[in-house]
């Protein structure tokens, strides 16, 4: 069967993928059919009727777009009178109940019947008996409020919960226009993925209580990111703003599509660490236990790893693989032991079967592909003789051993979080977090994933590329790096940093390339 | 011109007793029907020219040719004994005085679509009457003629009876498969159509009560006997359901293709009280309502009916006269559909509750001259952009009143509305 | 129509009697799907309690093996279900089209002005329920009104006095 099929829309013959509804068909040629209810991850419900669409010649001449299956030789027709009063009217329906709550409500600027009113309809209203009045500001539990005027009942909220998380928490309660979405009493949203349905949400209906009346939508930049909370590497949308006197901060994460990672959500715990960069950040230098500025606390960091006799360098797995890199030719270059040992990044059984994984670090991936070890055994051993631990990012109180109880051996933290690690450290780098920089990691599915920095802080951090240079690494840049795990890592001999696809790249970790059956 | 097809044995005592059904003719198909093949049985039935008897008037026979063959899927049968289109009461005859005829007929039908279960869906109101059509269906069982070998054949009919509880909107034939699945009356879009896809997944014949009632006398007395009745394009009889402003209401059988305003003035009596005809509702709420003027040319077969822009439905008839606030009828009826919308899709759930209160303010005296061709225009934004069709028996309906008793509605508006009888 | 959606809990848990419990468990086997069971088993809650309670809903939901909330759905979806406690004598007037016609009014007047009863309330002293209801399928015999599940027919204020009566004291009309 052929990959695309031709079909016309509005007199025009345009080419697109075959085996989709005539929604992502055309959609995927840059032709909106405007749509409420449908959602791919979802499916087609049909109850909006915002999609539908005239077929020449076709029986019936009228359908749902997202009901209708592309089929070679369809003619499509959008622009006729027809189909804009149909969509005026679609949008009157939706309105004439509709509460005016915009100027309280988070989804302004980001809001289907907002923008659809703009592009479809500009009719003023002509409802003039009472609206109908429904529950607002309802508290559903999984930190998710319920407004039911504002909700145009597509459902996908329900579906959200019976299809996806299969917990089944929502409905549509009553008939007629008395029809609105509950939870059953006492039993209120109670799952890992909840918020995604404040995404999911076309208009204000559900909103988050976390950012419910916290920042306008159109003040925020909406920069592409990798949640960093576990091994998945979820994409998604890192939504920060500066406002005035103040400094840029993230509001919020939501999804971002990826269909080789995370389908079109996230988990709540992912979506929550936007707090880790923002709250409880490292900002001050220490050296020898003195706050200084930032040069002399890595000129004085630089002379004490010059001094030392035993050196070792712990990395976290949640460094980017280019520091990681970075971190592996300073060691060497210092013969400094290297380990990556931090198994208590790994929550056993935290995991489900979905998109939550057990290891809550980024790139551990990338540790077995660079060889770097991360047995308890080689740490303990290194540092019964050693005189200086240097932990880049890596928590080595989350695995069980007491920071402050490191004997002989001095302890510095070149990292973005504050933890008991990096308060027991004498010496301390704060470096900008994953937010704030740029760099490659490695999923658990073994995908390469870029990201590329979004938020820019008033003083921003030093990356840690540059700290590493600064204490004598050989790489300038990101691109110094990639030169070298080009040429002398094998699993990345064939990677061209240049031509990563937008989804990320699936590598083979095994020396056999996939034979295609 | 009333004749006994259907209603053969209602007027017998007990005819919903199996002895008593069976001594006037019960279960005498099955024989013939068993030494028929399926299809035979099929051709049989399109050759009579059998049309739903639920209001679509959709051509049974062929209706179950739309099954697929060679699926490896359970086929099944869903009876719409839900009964709930206002001006229709007529199912309910066949459920109380000869529920064997029913069974009689479900074995008929799940013998020729090779189906071997059977679901009749029958309305939440129905109680007493889900009691005798339960009882009569335990004597089928006991008496072999269902479960796993009826009347000693190999072929297995096991038939469930499943209560509604009130939903108008679970008439409609998908709404009804939802609600068997255990869910809201939500009606489905189609393609795909339920003979292909329907209850549980799998293909499905819907068919109302009265239908499948009339299949015994098909298979025992032939098609052409059942064509002798009626006219050549509407033939059979039907079990009419005359009420309204007449002197004797009631349930009638009589065969299509009768003029209308006869049988209301010979069957039916005529308008009573010495009033005047105003209008007829020639098949149920949702067929647009005919003036007396109209009503005089027509004859009840769909054909006639189409012809007047109106239509056959389920052959309730209601009669208006010259006392009846046409306006506040039509509020009548626009809360009805409008408490039985099921909410799933924009245009019906928000624009019937719309009409609703247009109309109210009309009646109250706060309506302008507007709202009238408004309510015109918002039956035409509504009707055929939804799931379903309730919303069009809705503004059908509405529409035909306001088009054609416009005078009505304008004298509310310019206030000076005639004082009518509190009804 | 109103709001369904607001349950009530009747206070304590619920559990079929033994008689509903083997109607459900014989209804089971009759549907391959488990969710079909919903439907007749609020029927059976109804008859065992009169209504439909919170605790009810959260046990029908759990014997099946469903979603709460898609059992509070059809609950609130299906308006013979009675979500509160009725009253002994449950009066639905069928105010649909004939019905509304030949005089549903005057009989609905009447239990206002005589019983105080308004749609959808009970009595004082518990003894009667009213509800407006559509079409009830005996348009031919209007005005009907349904009590306890049966239909009277023909109706007019005076049958309806008789009617109460004798059910009042006790009798079947």
């Amino acid at each position: 069967m052929a990959d695309t099929i031709k079909l016309s829309v509005n007199g025009v013959e345009v080419e697109v993928p075959a085996g989709k509804n005539l929604i992502d068909a055309v959609a995927a040629v840059g032709i909106e059919i405007p749509h409420i209810c449908y959602h791919p991850a979802l499916g087609a419900d049909g109850n909006c009727r915002m999609c539908l669409v005239e077929i020449e010649d076709g029986r019936p001449p009228l359908v749902a777009a997202c009901k209708t299956k592309a089929a070679e030789g369809m003619k499509v027709r959008l622009d006729s009178e027809k189909i804009k009063k149909i969509q005026r009217d679609i949008m009157e329906f939706e309105l004439i109940n509709h509460p005016i709550d915009c100027p309280i409500c988070d989804q302004a600027g980001e809001c289907i019947l907002q923008d659809y009113y703009v592009k479809y309809d500009h009719a003023p209203s002509r409802m003039r008996v009472p609206q109908v009045t429904k529950g607002k500001k309802m508290d559903f539990g999984g930190g998710v409020v319920h407004d039911q005027e504002r909700c145009v009942l597509c459902a996908r909220c329900v579906r959200f919960t019976r299809l996806i998380t299969k917990t089944g928490e929502l409905g549509i309660v009553n008939r007629t226009d008395q029809a609105r979405v509950n939870i059953f009493p006492g039993r209120p949203l109670n799952n890992r993925y909840a918020l995604n349905v404040v995404d999911l949400c076309p208009v204000g209906a559900m909103t988050s209580k976390d950012f419910r009346f916290r920042q306008r939508a159109w003040f925020l930049t909406k920069s592409k990111g990798i949640c960093h909370g576990c091994s998945k590497g979820c994409n998604i949308y890192i939504d920060h703003n500066r406002e005035k006197y103040k400094d840029d901060i993230i509001y919020r994460y939501r999804p971002r599509h990826n269909a080789l990672v995370n389908g079109y959500f996230i988990c709540d715990a992912g979506r929550m660490t936007y707090k880790l960069e923002n709250e409880k950040r490292l900002r001050m230098p220490l050296a020898a236990g003195q706050q200084v500025d930032l040069e002399s606390a890595v000129n004085a960091l630089k002379r004490r790893i010059d001094q030392a006799d035993k050196l070792v360098f712990l990395v976290s797995p949640s460094c980017s693989l280019e520091q990681m890199r970075a971190i592996q030719q300073l060691a060497t270059h210092k013969a400094a032991v290297l380990s990556g040992y931090s198994e208590g990044y790994i929550q056993k059984g935290d995991g489900d079967d979905y998109l939550i994984q057990d290891d809550k670090s980024a790139n551990r991936a990338a540790f077995a592909l660079l060889g770097i070890d991360e047995s308890k055994d080689t740490l303990t051993a290194a540092l019964n003789e050693a005189d200086l631990l240097i932990s880049f990012g890596n928590d080595l109180s989350l695995s069980g051993m007491v920071c402050t109880a490191l004997g002989k051996t001095e302890l510095a933290f070149v990292g973005s979080y504050a933890n008991n690690c990096a308060d027991a450290a004498s010496y301390l780098l704060p470096v900008a977090s994953y937010s704030e920089d740029s760099g490659s990691i490695i999923n658990i599915d073994g995908v390469l994933q870029r990201y590329g920095a979004a938020v820019v802080k008033n003083e921003p951090l030093p990356s840690m590329l540059q700290i590493l240079a600064q204490l004598g690494g050989a790489f300038g840049d990101v691109q110094a790096v990639w030169s070298d795990l080009n040429s002398a890592v094998e699993a990345f001999n064939k990677v061209d940093l240049q031509n990563i696809p937008a989804e990320g790249l699936a590598l083979t970790v095994s020396e056999v390339d996939n034979v295609t059956a | 011109m009333e004749v006994k097809i259907l209603s053969a044995r209602f007027d017998i005592a007990d005819a919903n007793k199996l002895e008593v059904a069976k001594e006037h003719g019960a279960y005498g198909t099955l024989e013939k029907l068993f030494a028929m093949e399926p299809a035979e049985v099929t051709e049989v039935v399109k050759a009579s020219g059998l049309r739903g008897r639920g209001g679509a008037g959709f051509p049974t026979g062929l209706k179950w040719t739309f099954l697929p063959k060679g699926l490896d899927k359970p086929v099944y049968l869903a009876v719409n004994s839900d009964e709930s289109e206002p001006a229709t009461f007529k199912d309910r005859y066949i459920l109380v005085r000869d529920p064997h005829m029913l069974i009689e007929g479900i074995i008929i039908c799940c013998y020729a679509i090779n189906s071997h279960d059977a679901y009749i869906y029958i309305r939440g109101e129905y109680i007493s009457q889900a009691k005798i059509l339960q009882a009569a269906i335990d004597e089928a069982y006991a008496a072999g003629y269902l479960g796993d070998k009826v009347a000693g054949h190999d072929f297995r009919v096991d038939v469930t009876v499943h209560r509604g509880a009130g939903a108008y909107i679970c008439g409609e034939e998908t709404a009804l498969l939802e609600s068997i699945e255990g869910k809201k009356g939500q009606p489905r879009s189609k393609p795909p159509f339920p003979a292909v896809e329907g209850l549980y997944g799998c293909p499905t014949i819907i068919n109302n009560v009265q239908s499948i009632a009339s299949l015994p006398f098909i298979i025992e007395k032939g098609a052409d006997a059942y064509k002798a009745y009626g006219t050549e394009k509407s033939p059979g009889t039907h079990l009419f359901g005359i009420s309204g402003l007449v002197k004797k209401p009631g349930m009638y059988e009589l065969p299509l293709g009768l003029p209308l305003v006869e049988v209301i003035d010979k069957v039916a009596g005529g308008v009573r009280d010495g009033r005047k005809l105003k209008g007829i509702i020639p098949g149920g709420s949702s067929t647009p309502v005919l003036t007396a003027d109209e009503a005089q040319s027509v004859t009840l077969d769909y054909e006639s009916m189409a012809a007047h822009k109106t239509m056959f439905g389920s052959g309730g008839i209601v009669v208006l006269d010259d006392t009846v606030d046409i306006v506040k009828l039509a509020e009548n009826l626009v809360h009805f559909y409008y408490h039985e919308s099921c909410g799933q899709c924009t245009p019906c759930r928000e624009g019937l509750g719309w009409m609703l209160k247009i109309l109210g303010a009309i009646i109250a005296g706060k309506g302008k001259a507007k709202d009238i061709d408004l309510l015109l225009e918002l039956c035409d934004n509504i009707e055929m952009k939804t799931v379903c069709v309730l919303s069009a028996a809705c503004t059908m309906s509405l529409r035909s009143y306001l088009n054609k008793f416009r005078s009505e509605f304008e004298a509310y508006v310019a206030n000076t509305a005639s004082a009518q009888p509190v009804m | 129509m109103s709001n369904r959606a607001e349950l009530m809990e009747s206070g304590k848990p619920f559990a079929f009697d033994a008689e509903r419990d083997a109607e459900f468990e014989r209804l089971a086997k009759r549907y391959p799907s488990r969710d079909s069971l919903i439907l007749p088993s609020l029927w059976l809650v109804q008859d065992q309690q009169g209504w439909i309670s919170t605790e009810a809903i959260a046990y029908v939901a759990d014997r099946i093996g469903t979603f709460a909330s898609q059992v509070y759905e059809v609950a609130t979806f299906y308006t013979m279900y009675h979500l509160q406690p009725k009253g002994k004598i449950h009066i639905c007037v069928c105010r649909t089209l004939s019905c509304y016609l030949l005089g549903k009014q005057q009989i609905v007047d009447y239990l206002h002005n005589e019983l105080g009863l308004k749609p959808g309330q009970i009595s004082e002293d518990g003894l009667f329920s009213l509800e407006e209801v559509e079409c009830l399928g005996h348009c031919g015999s209007a005005p009907v009104v349904q009590i306890n599940g049966e239909f009277h027919e023909n109706m007019n204020v005076d049958k309806l006095k008789e009617v109460l009566a004798t059910l009042q004291s006790g009798g079947r009309s």
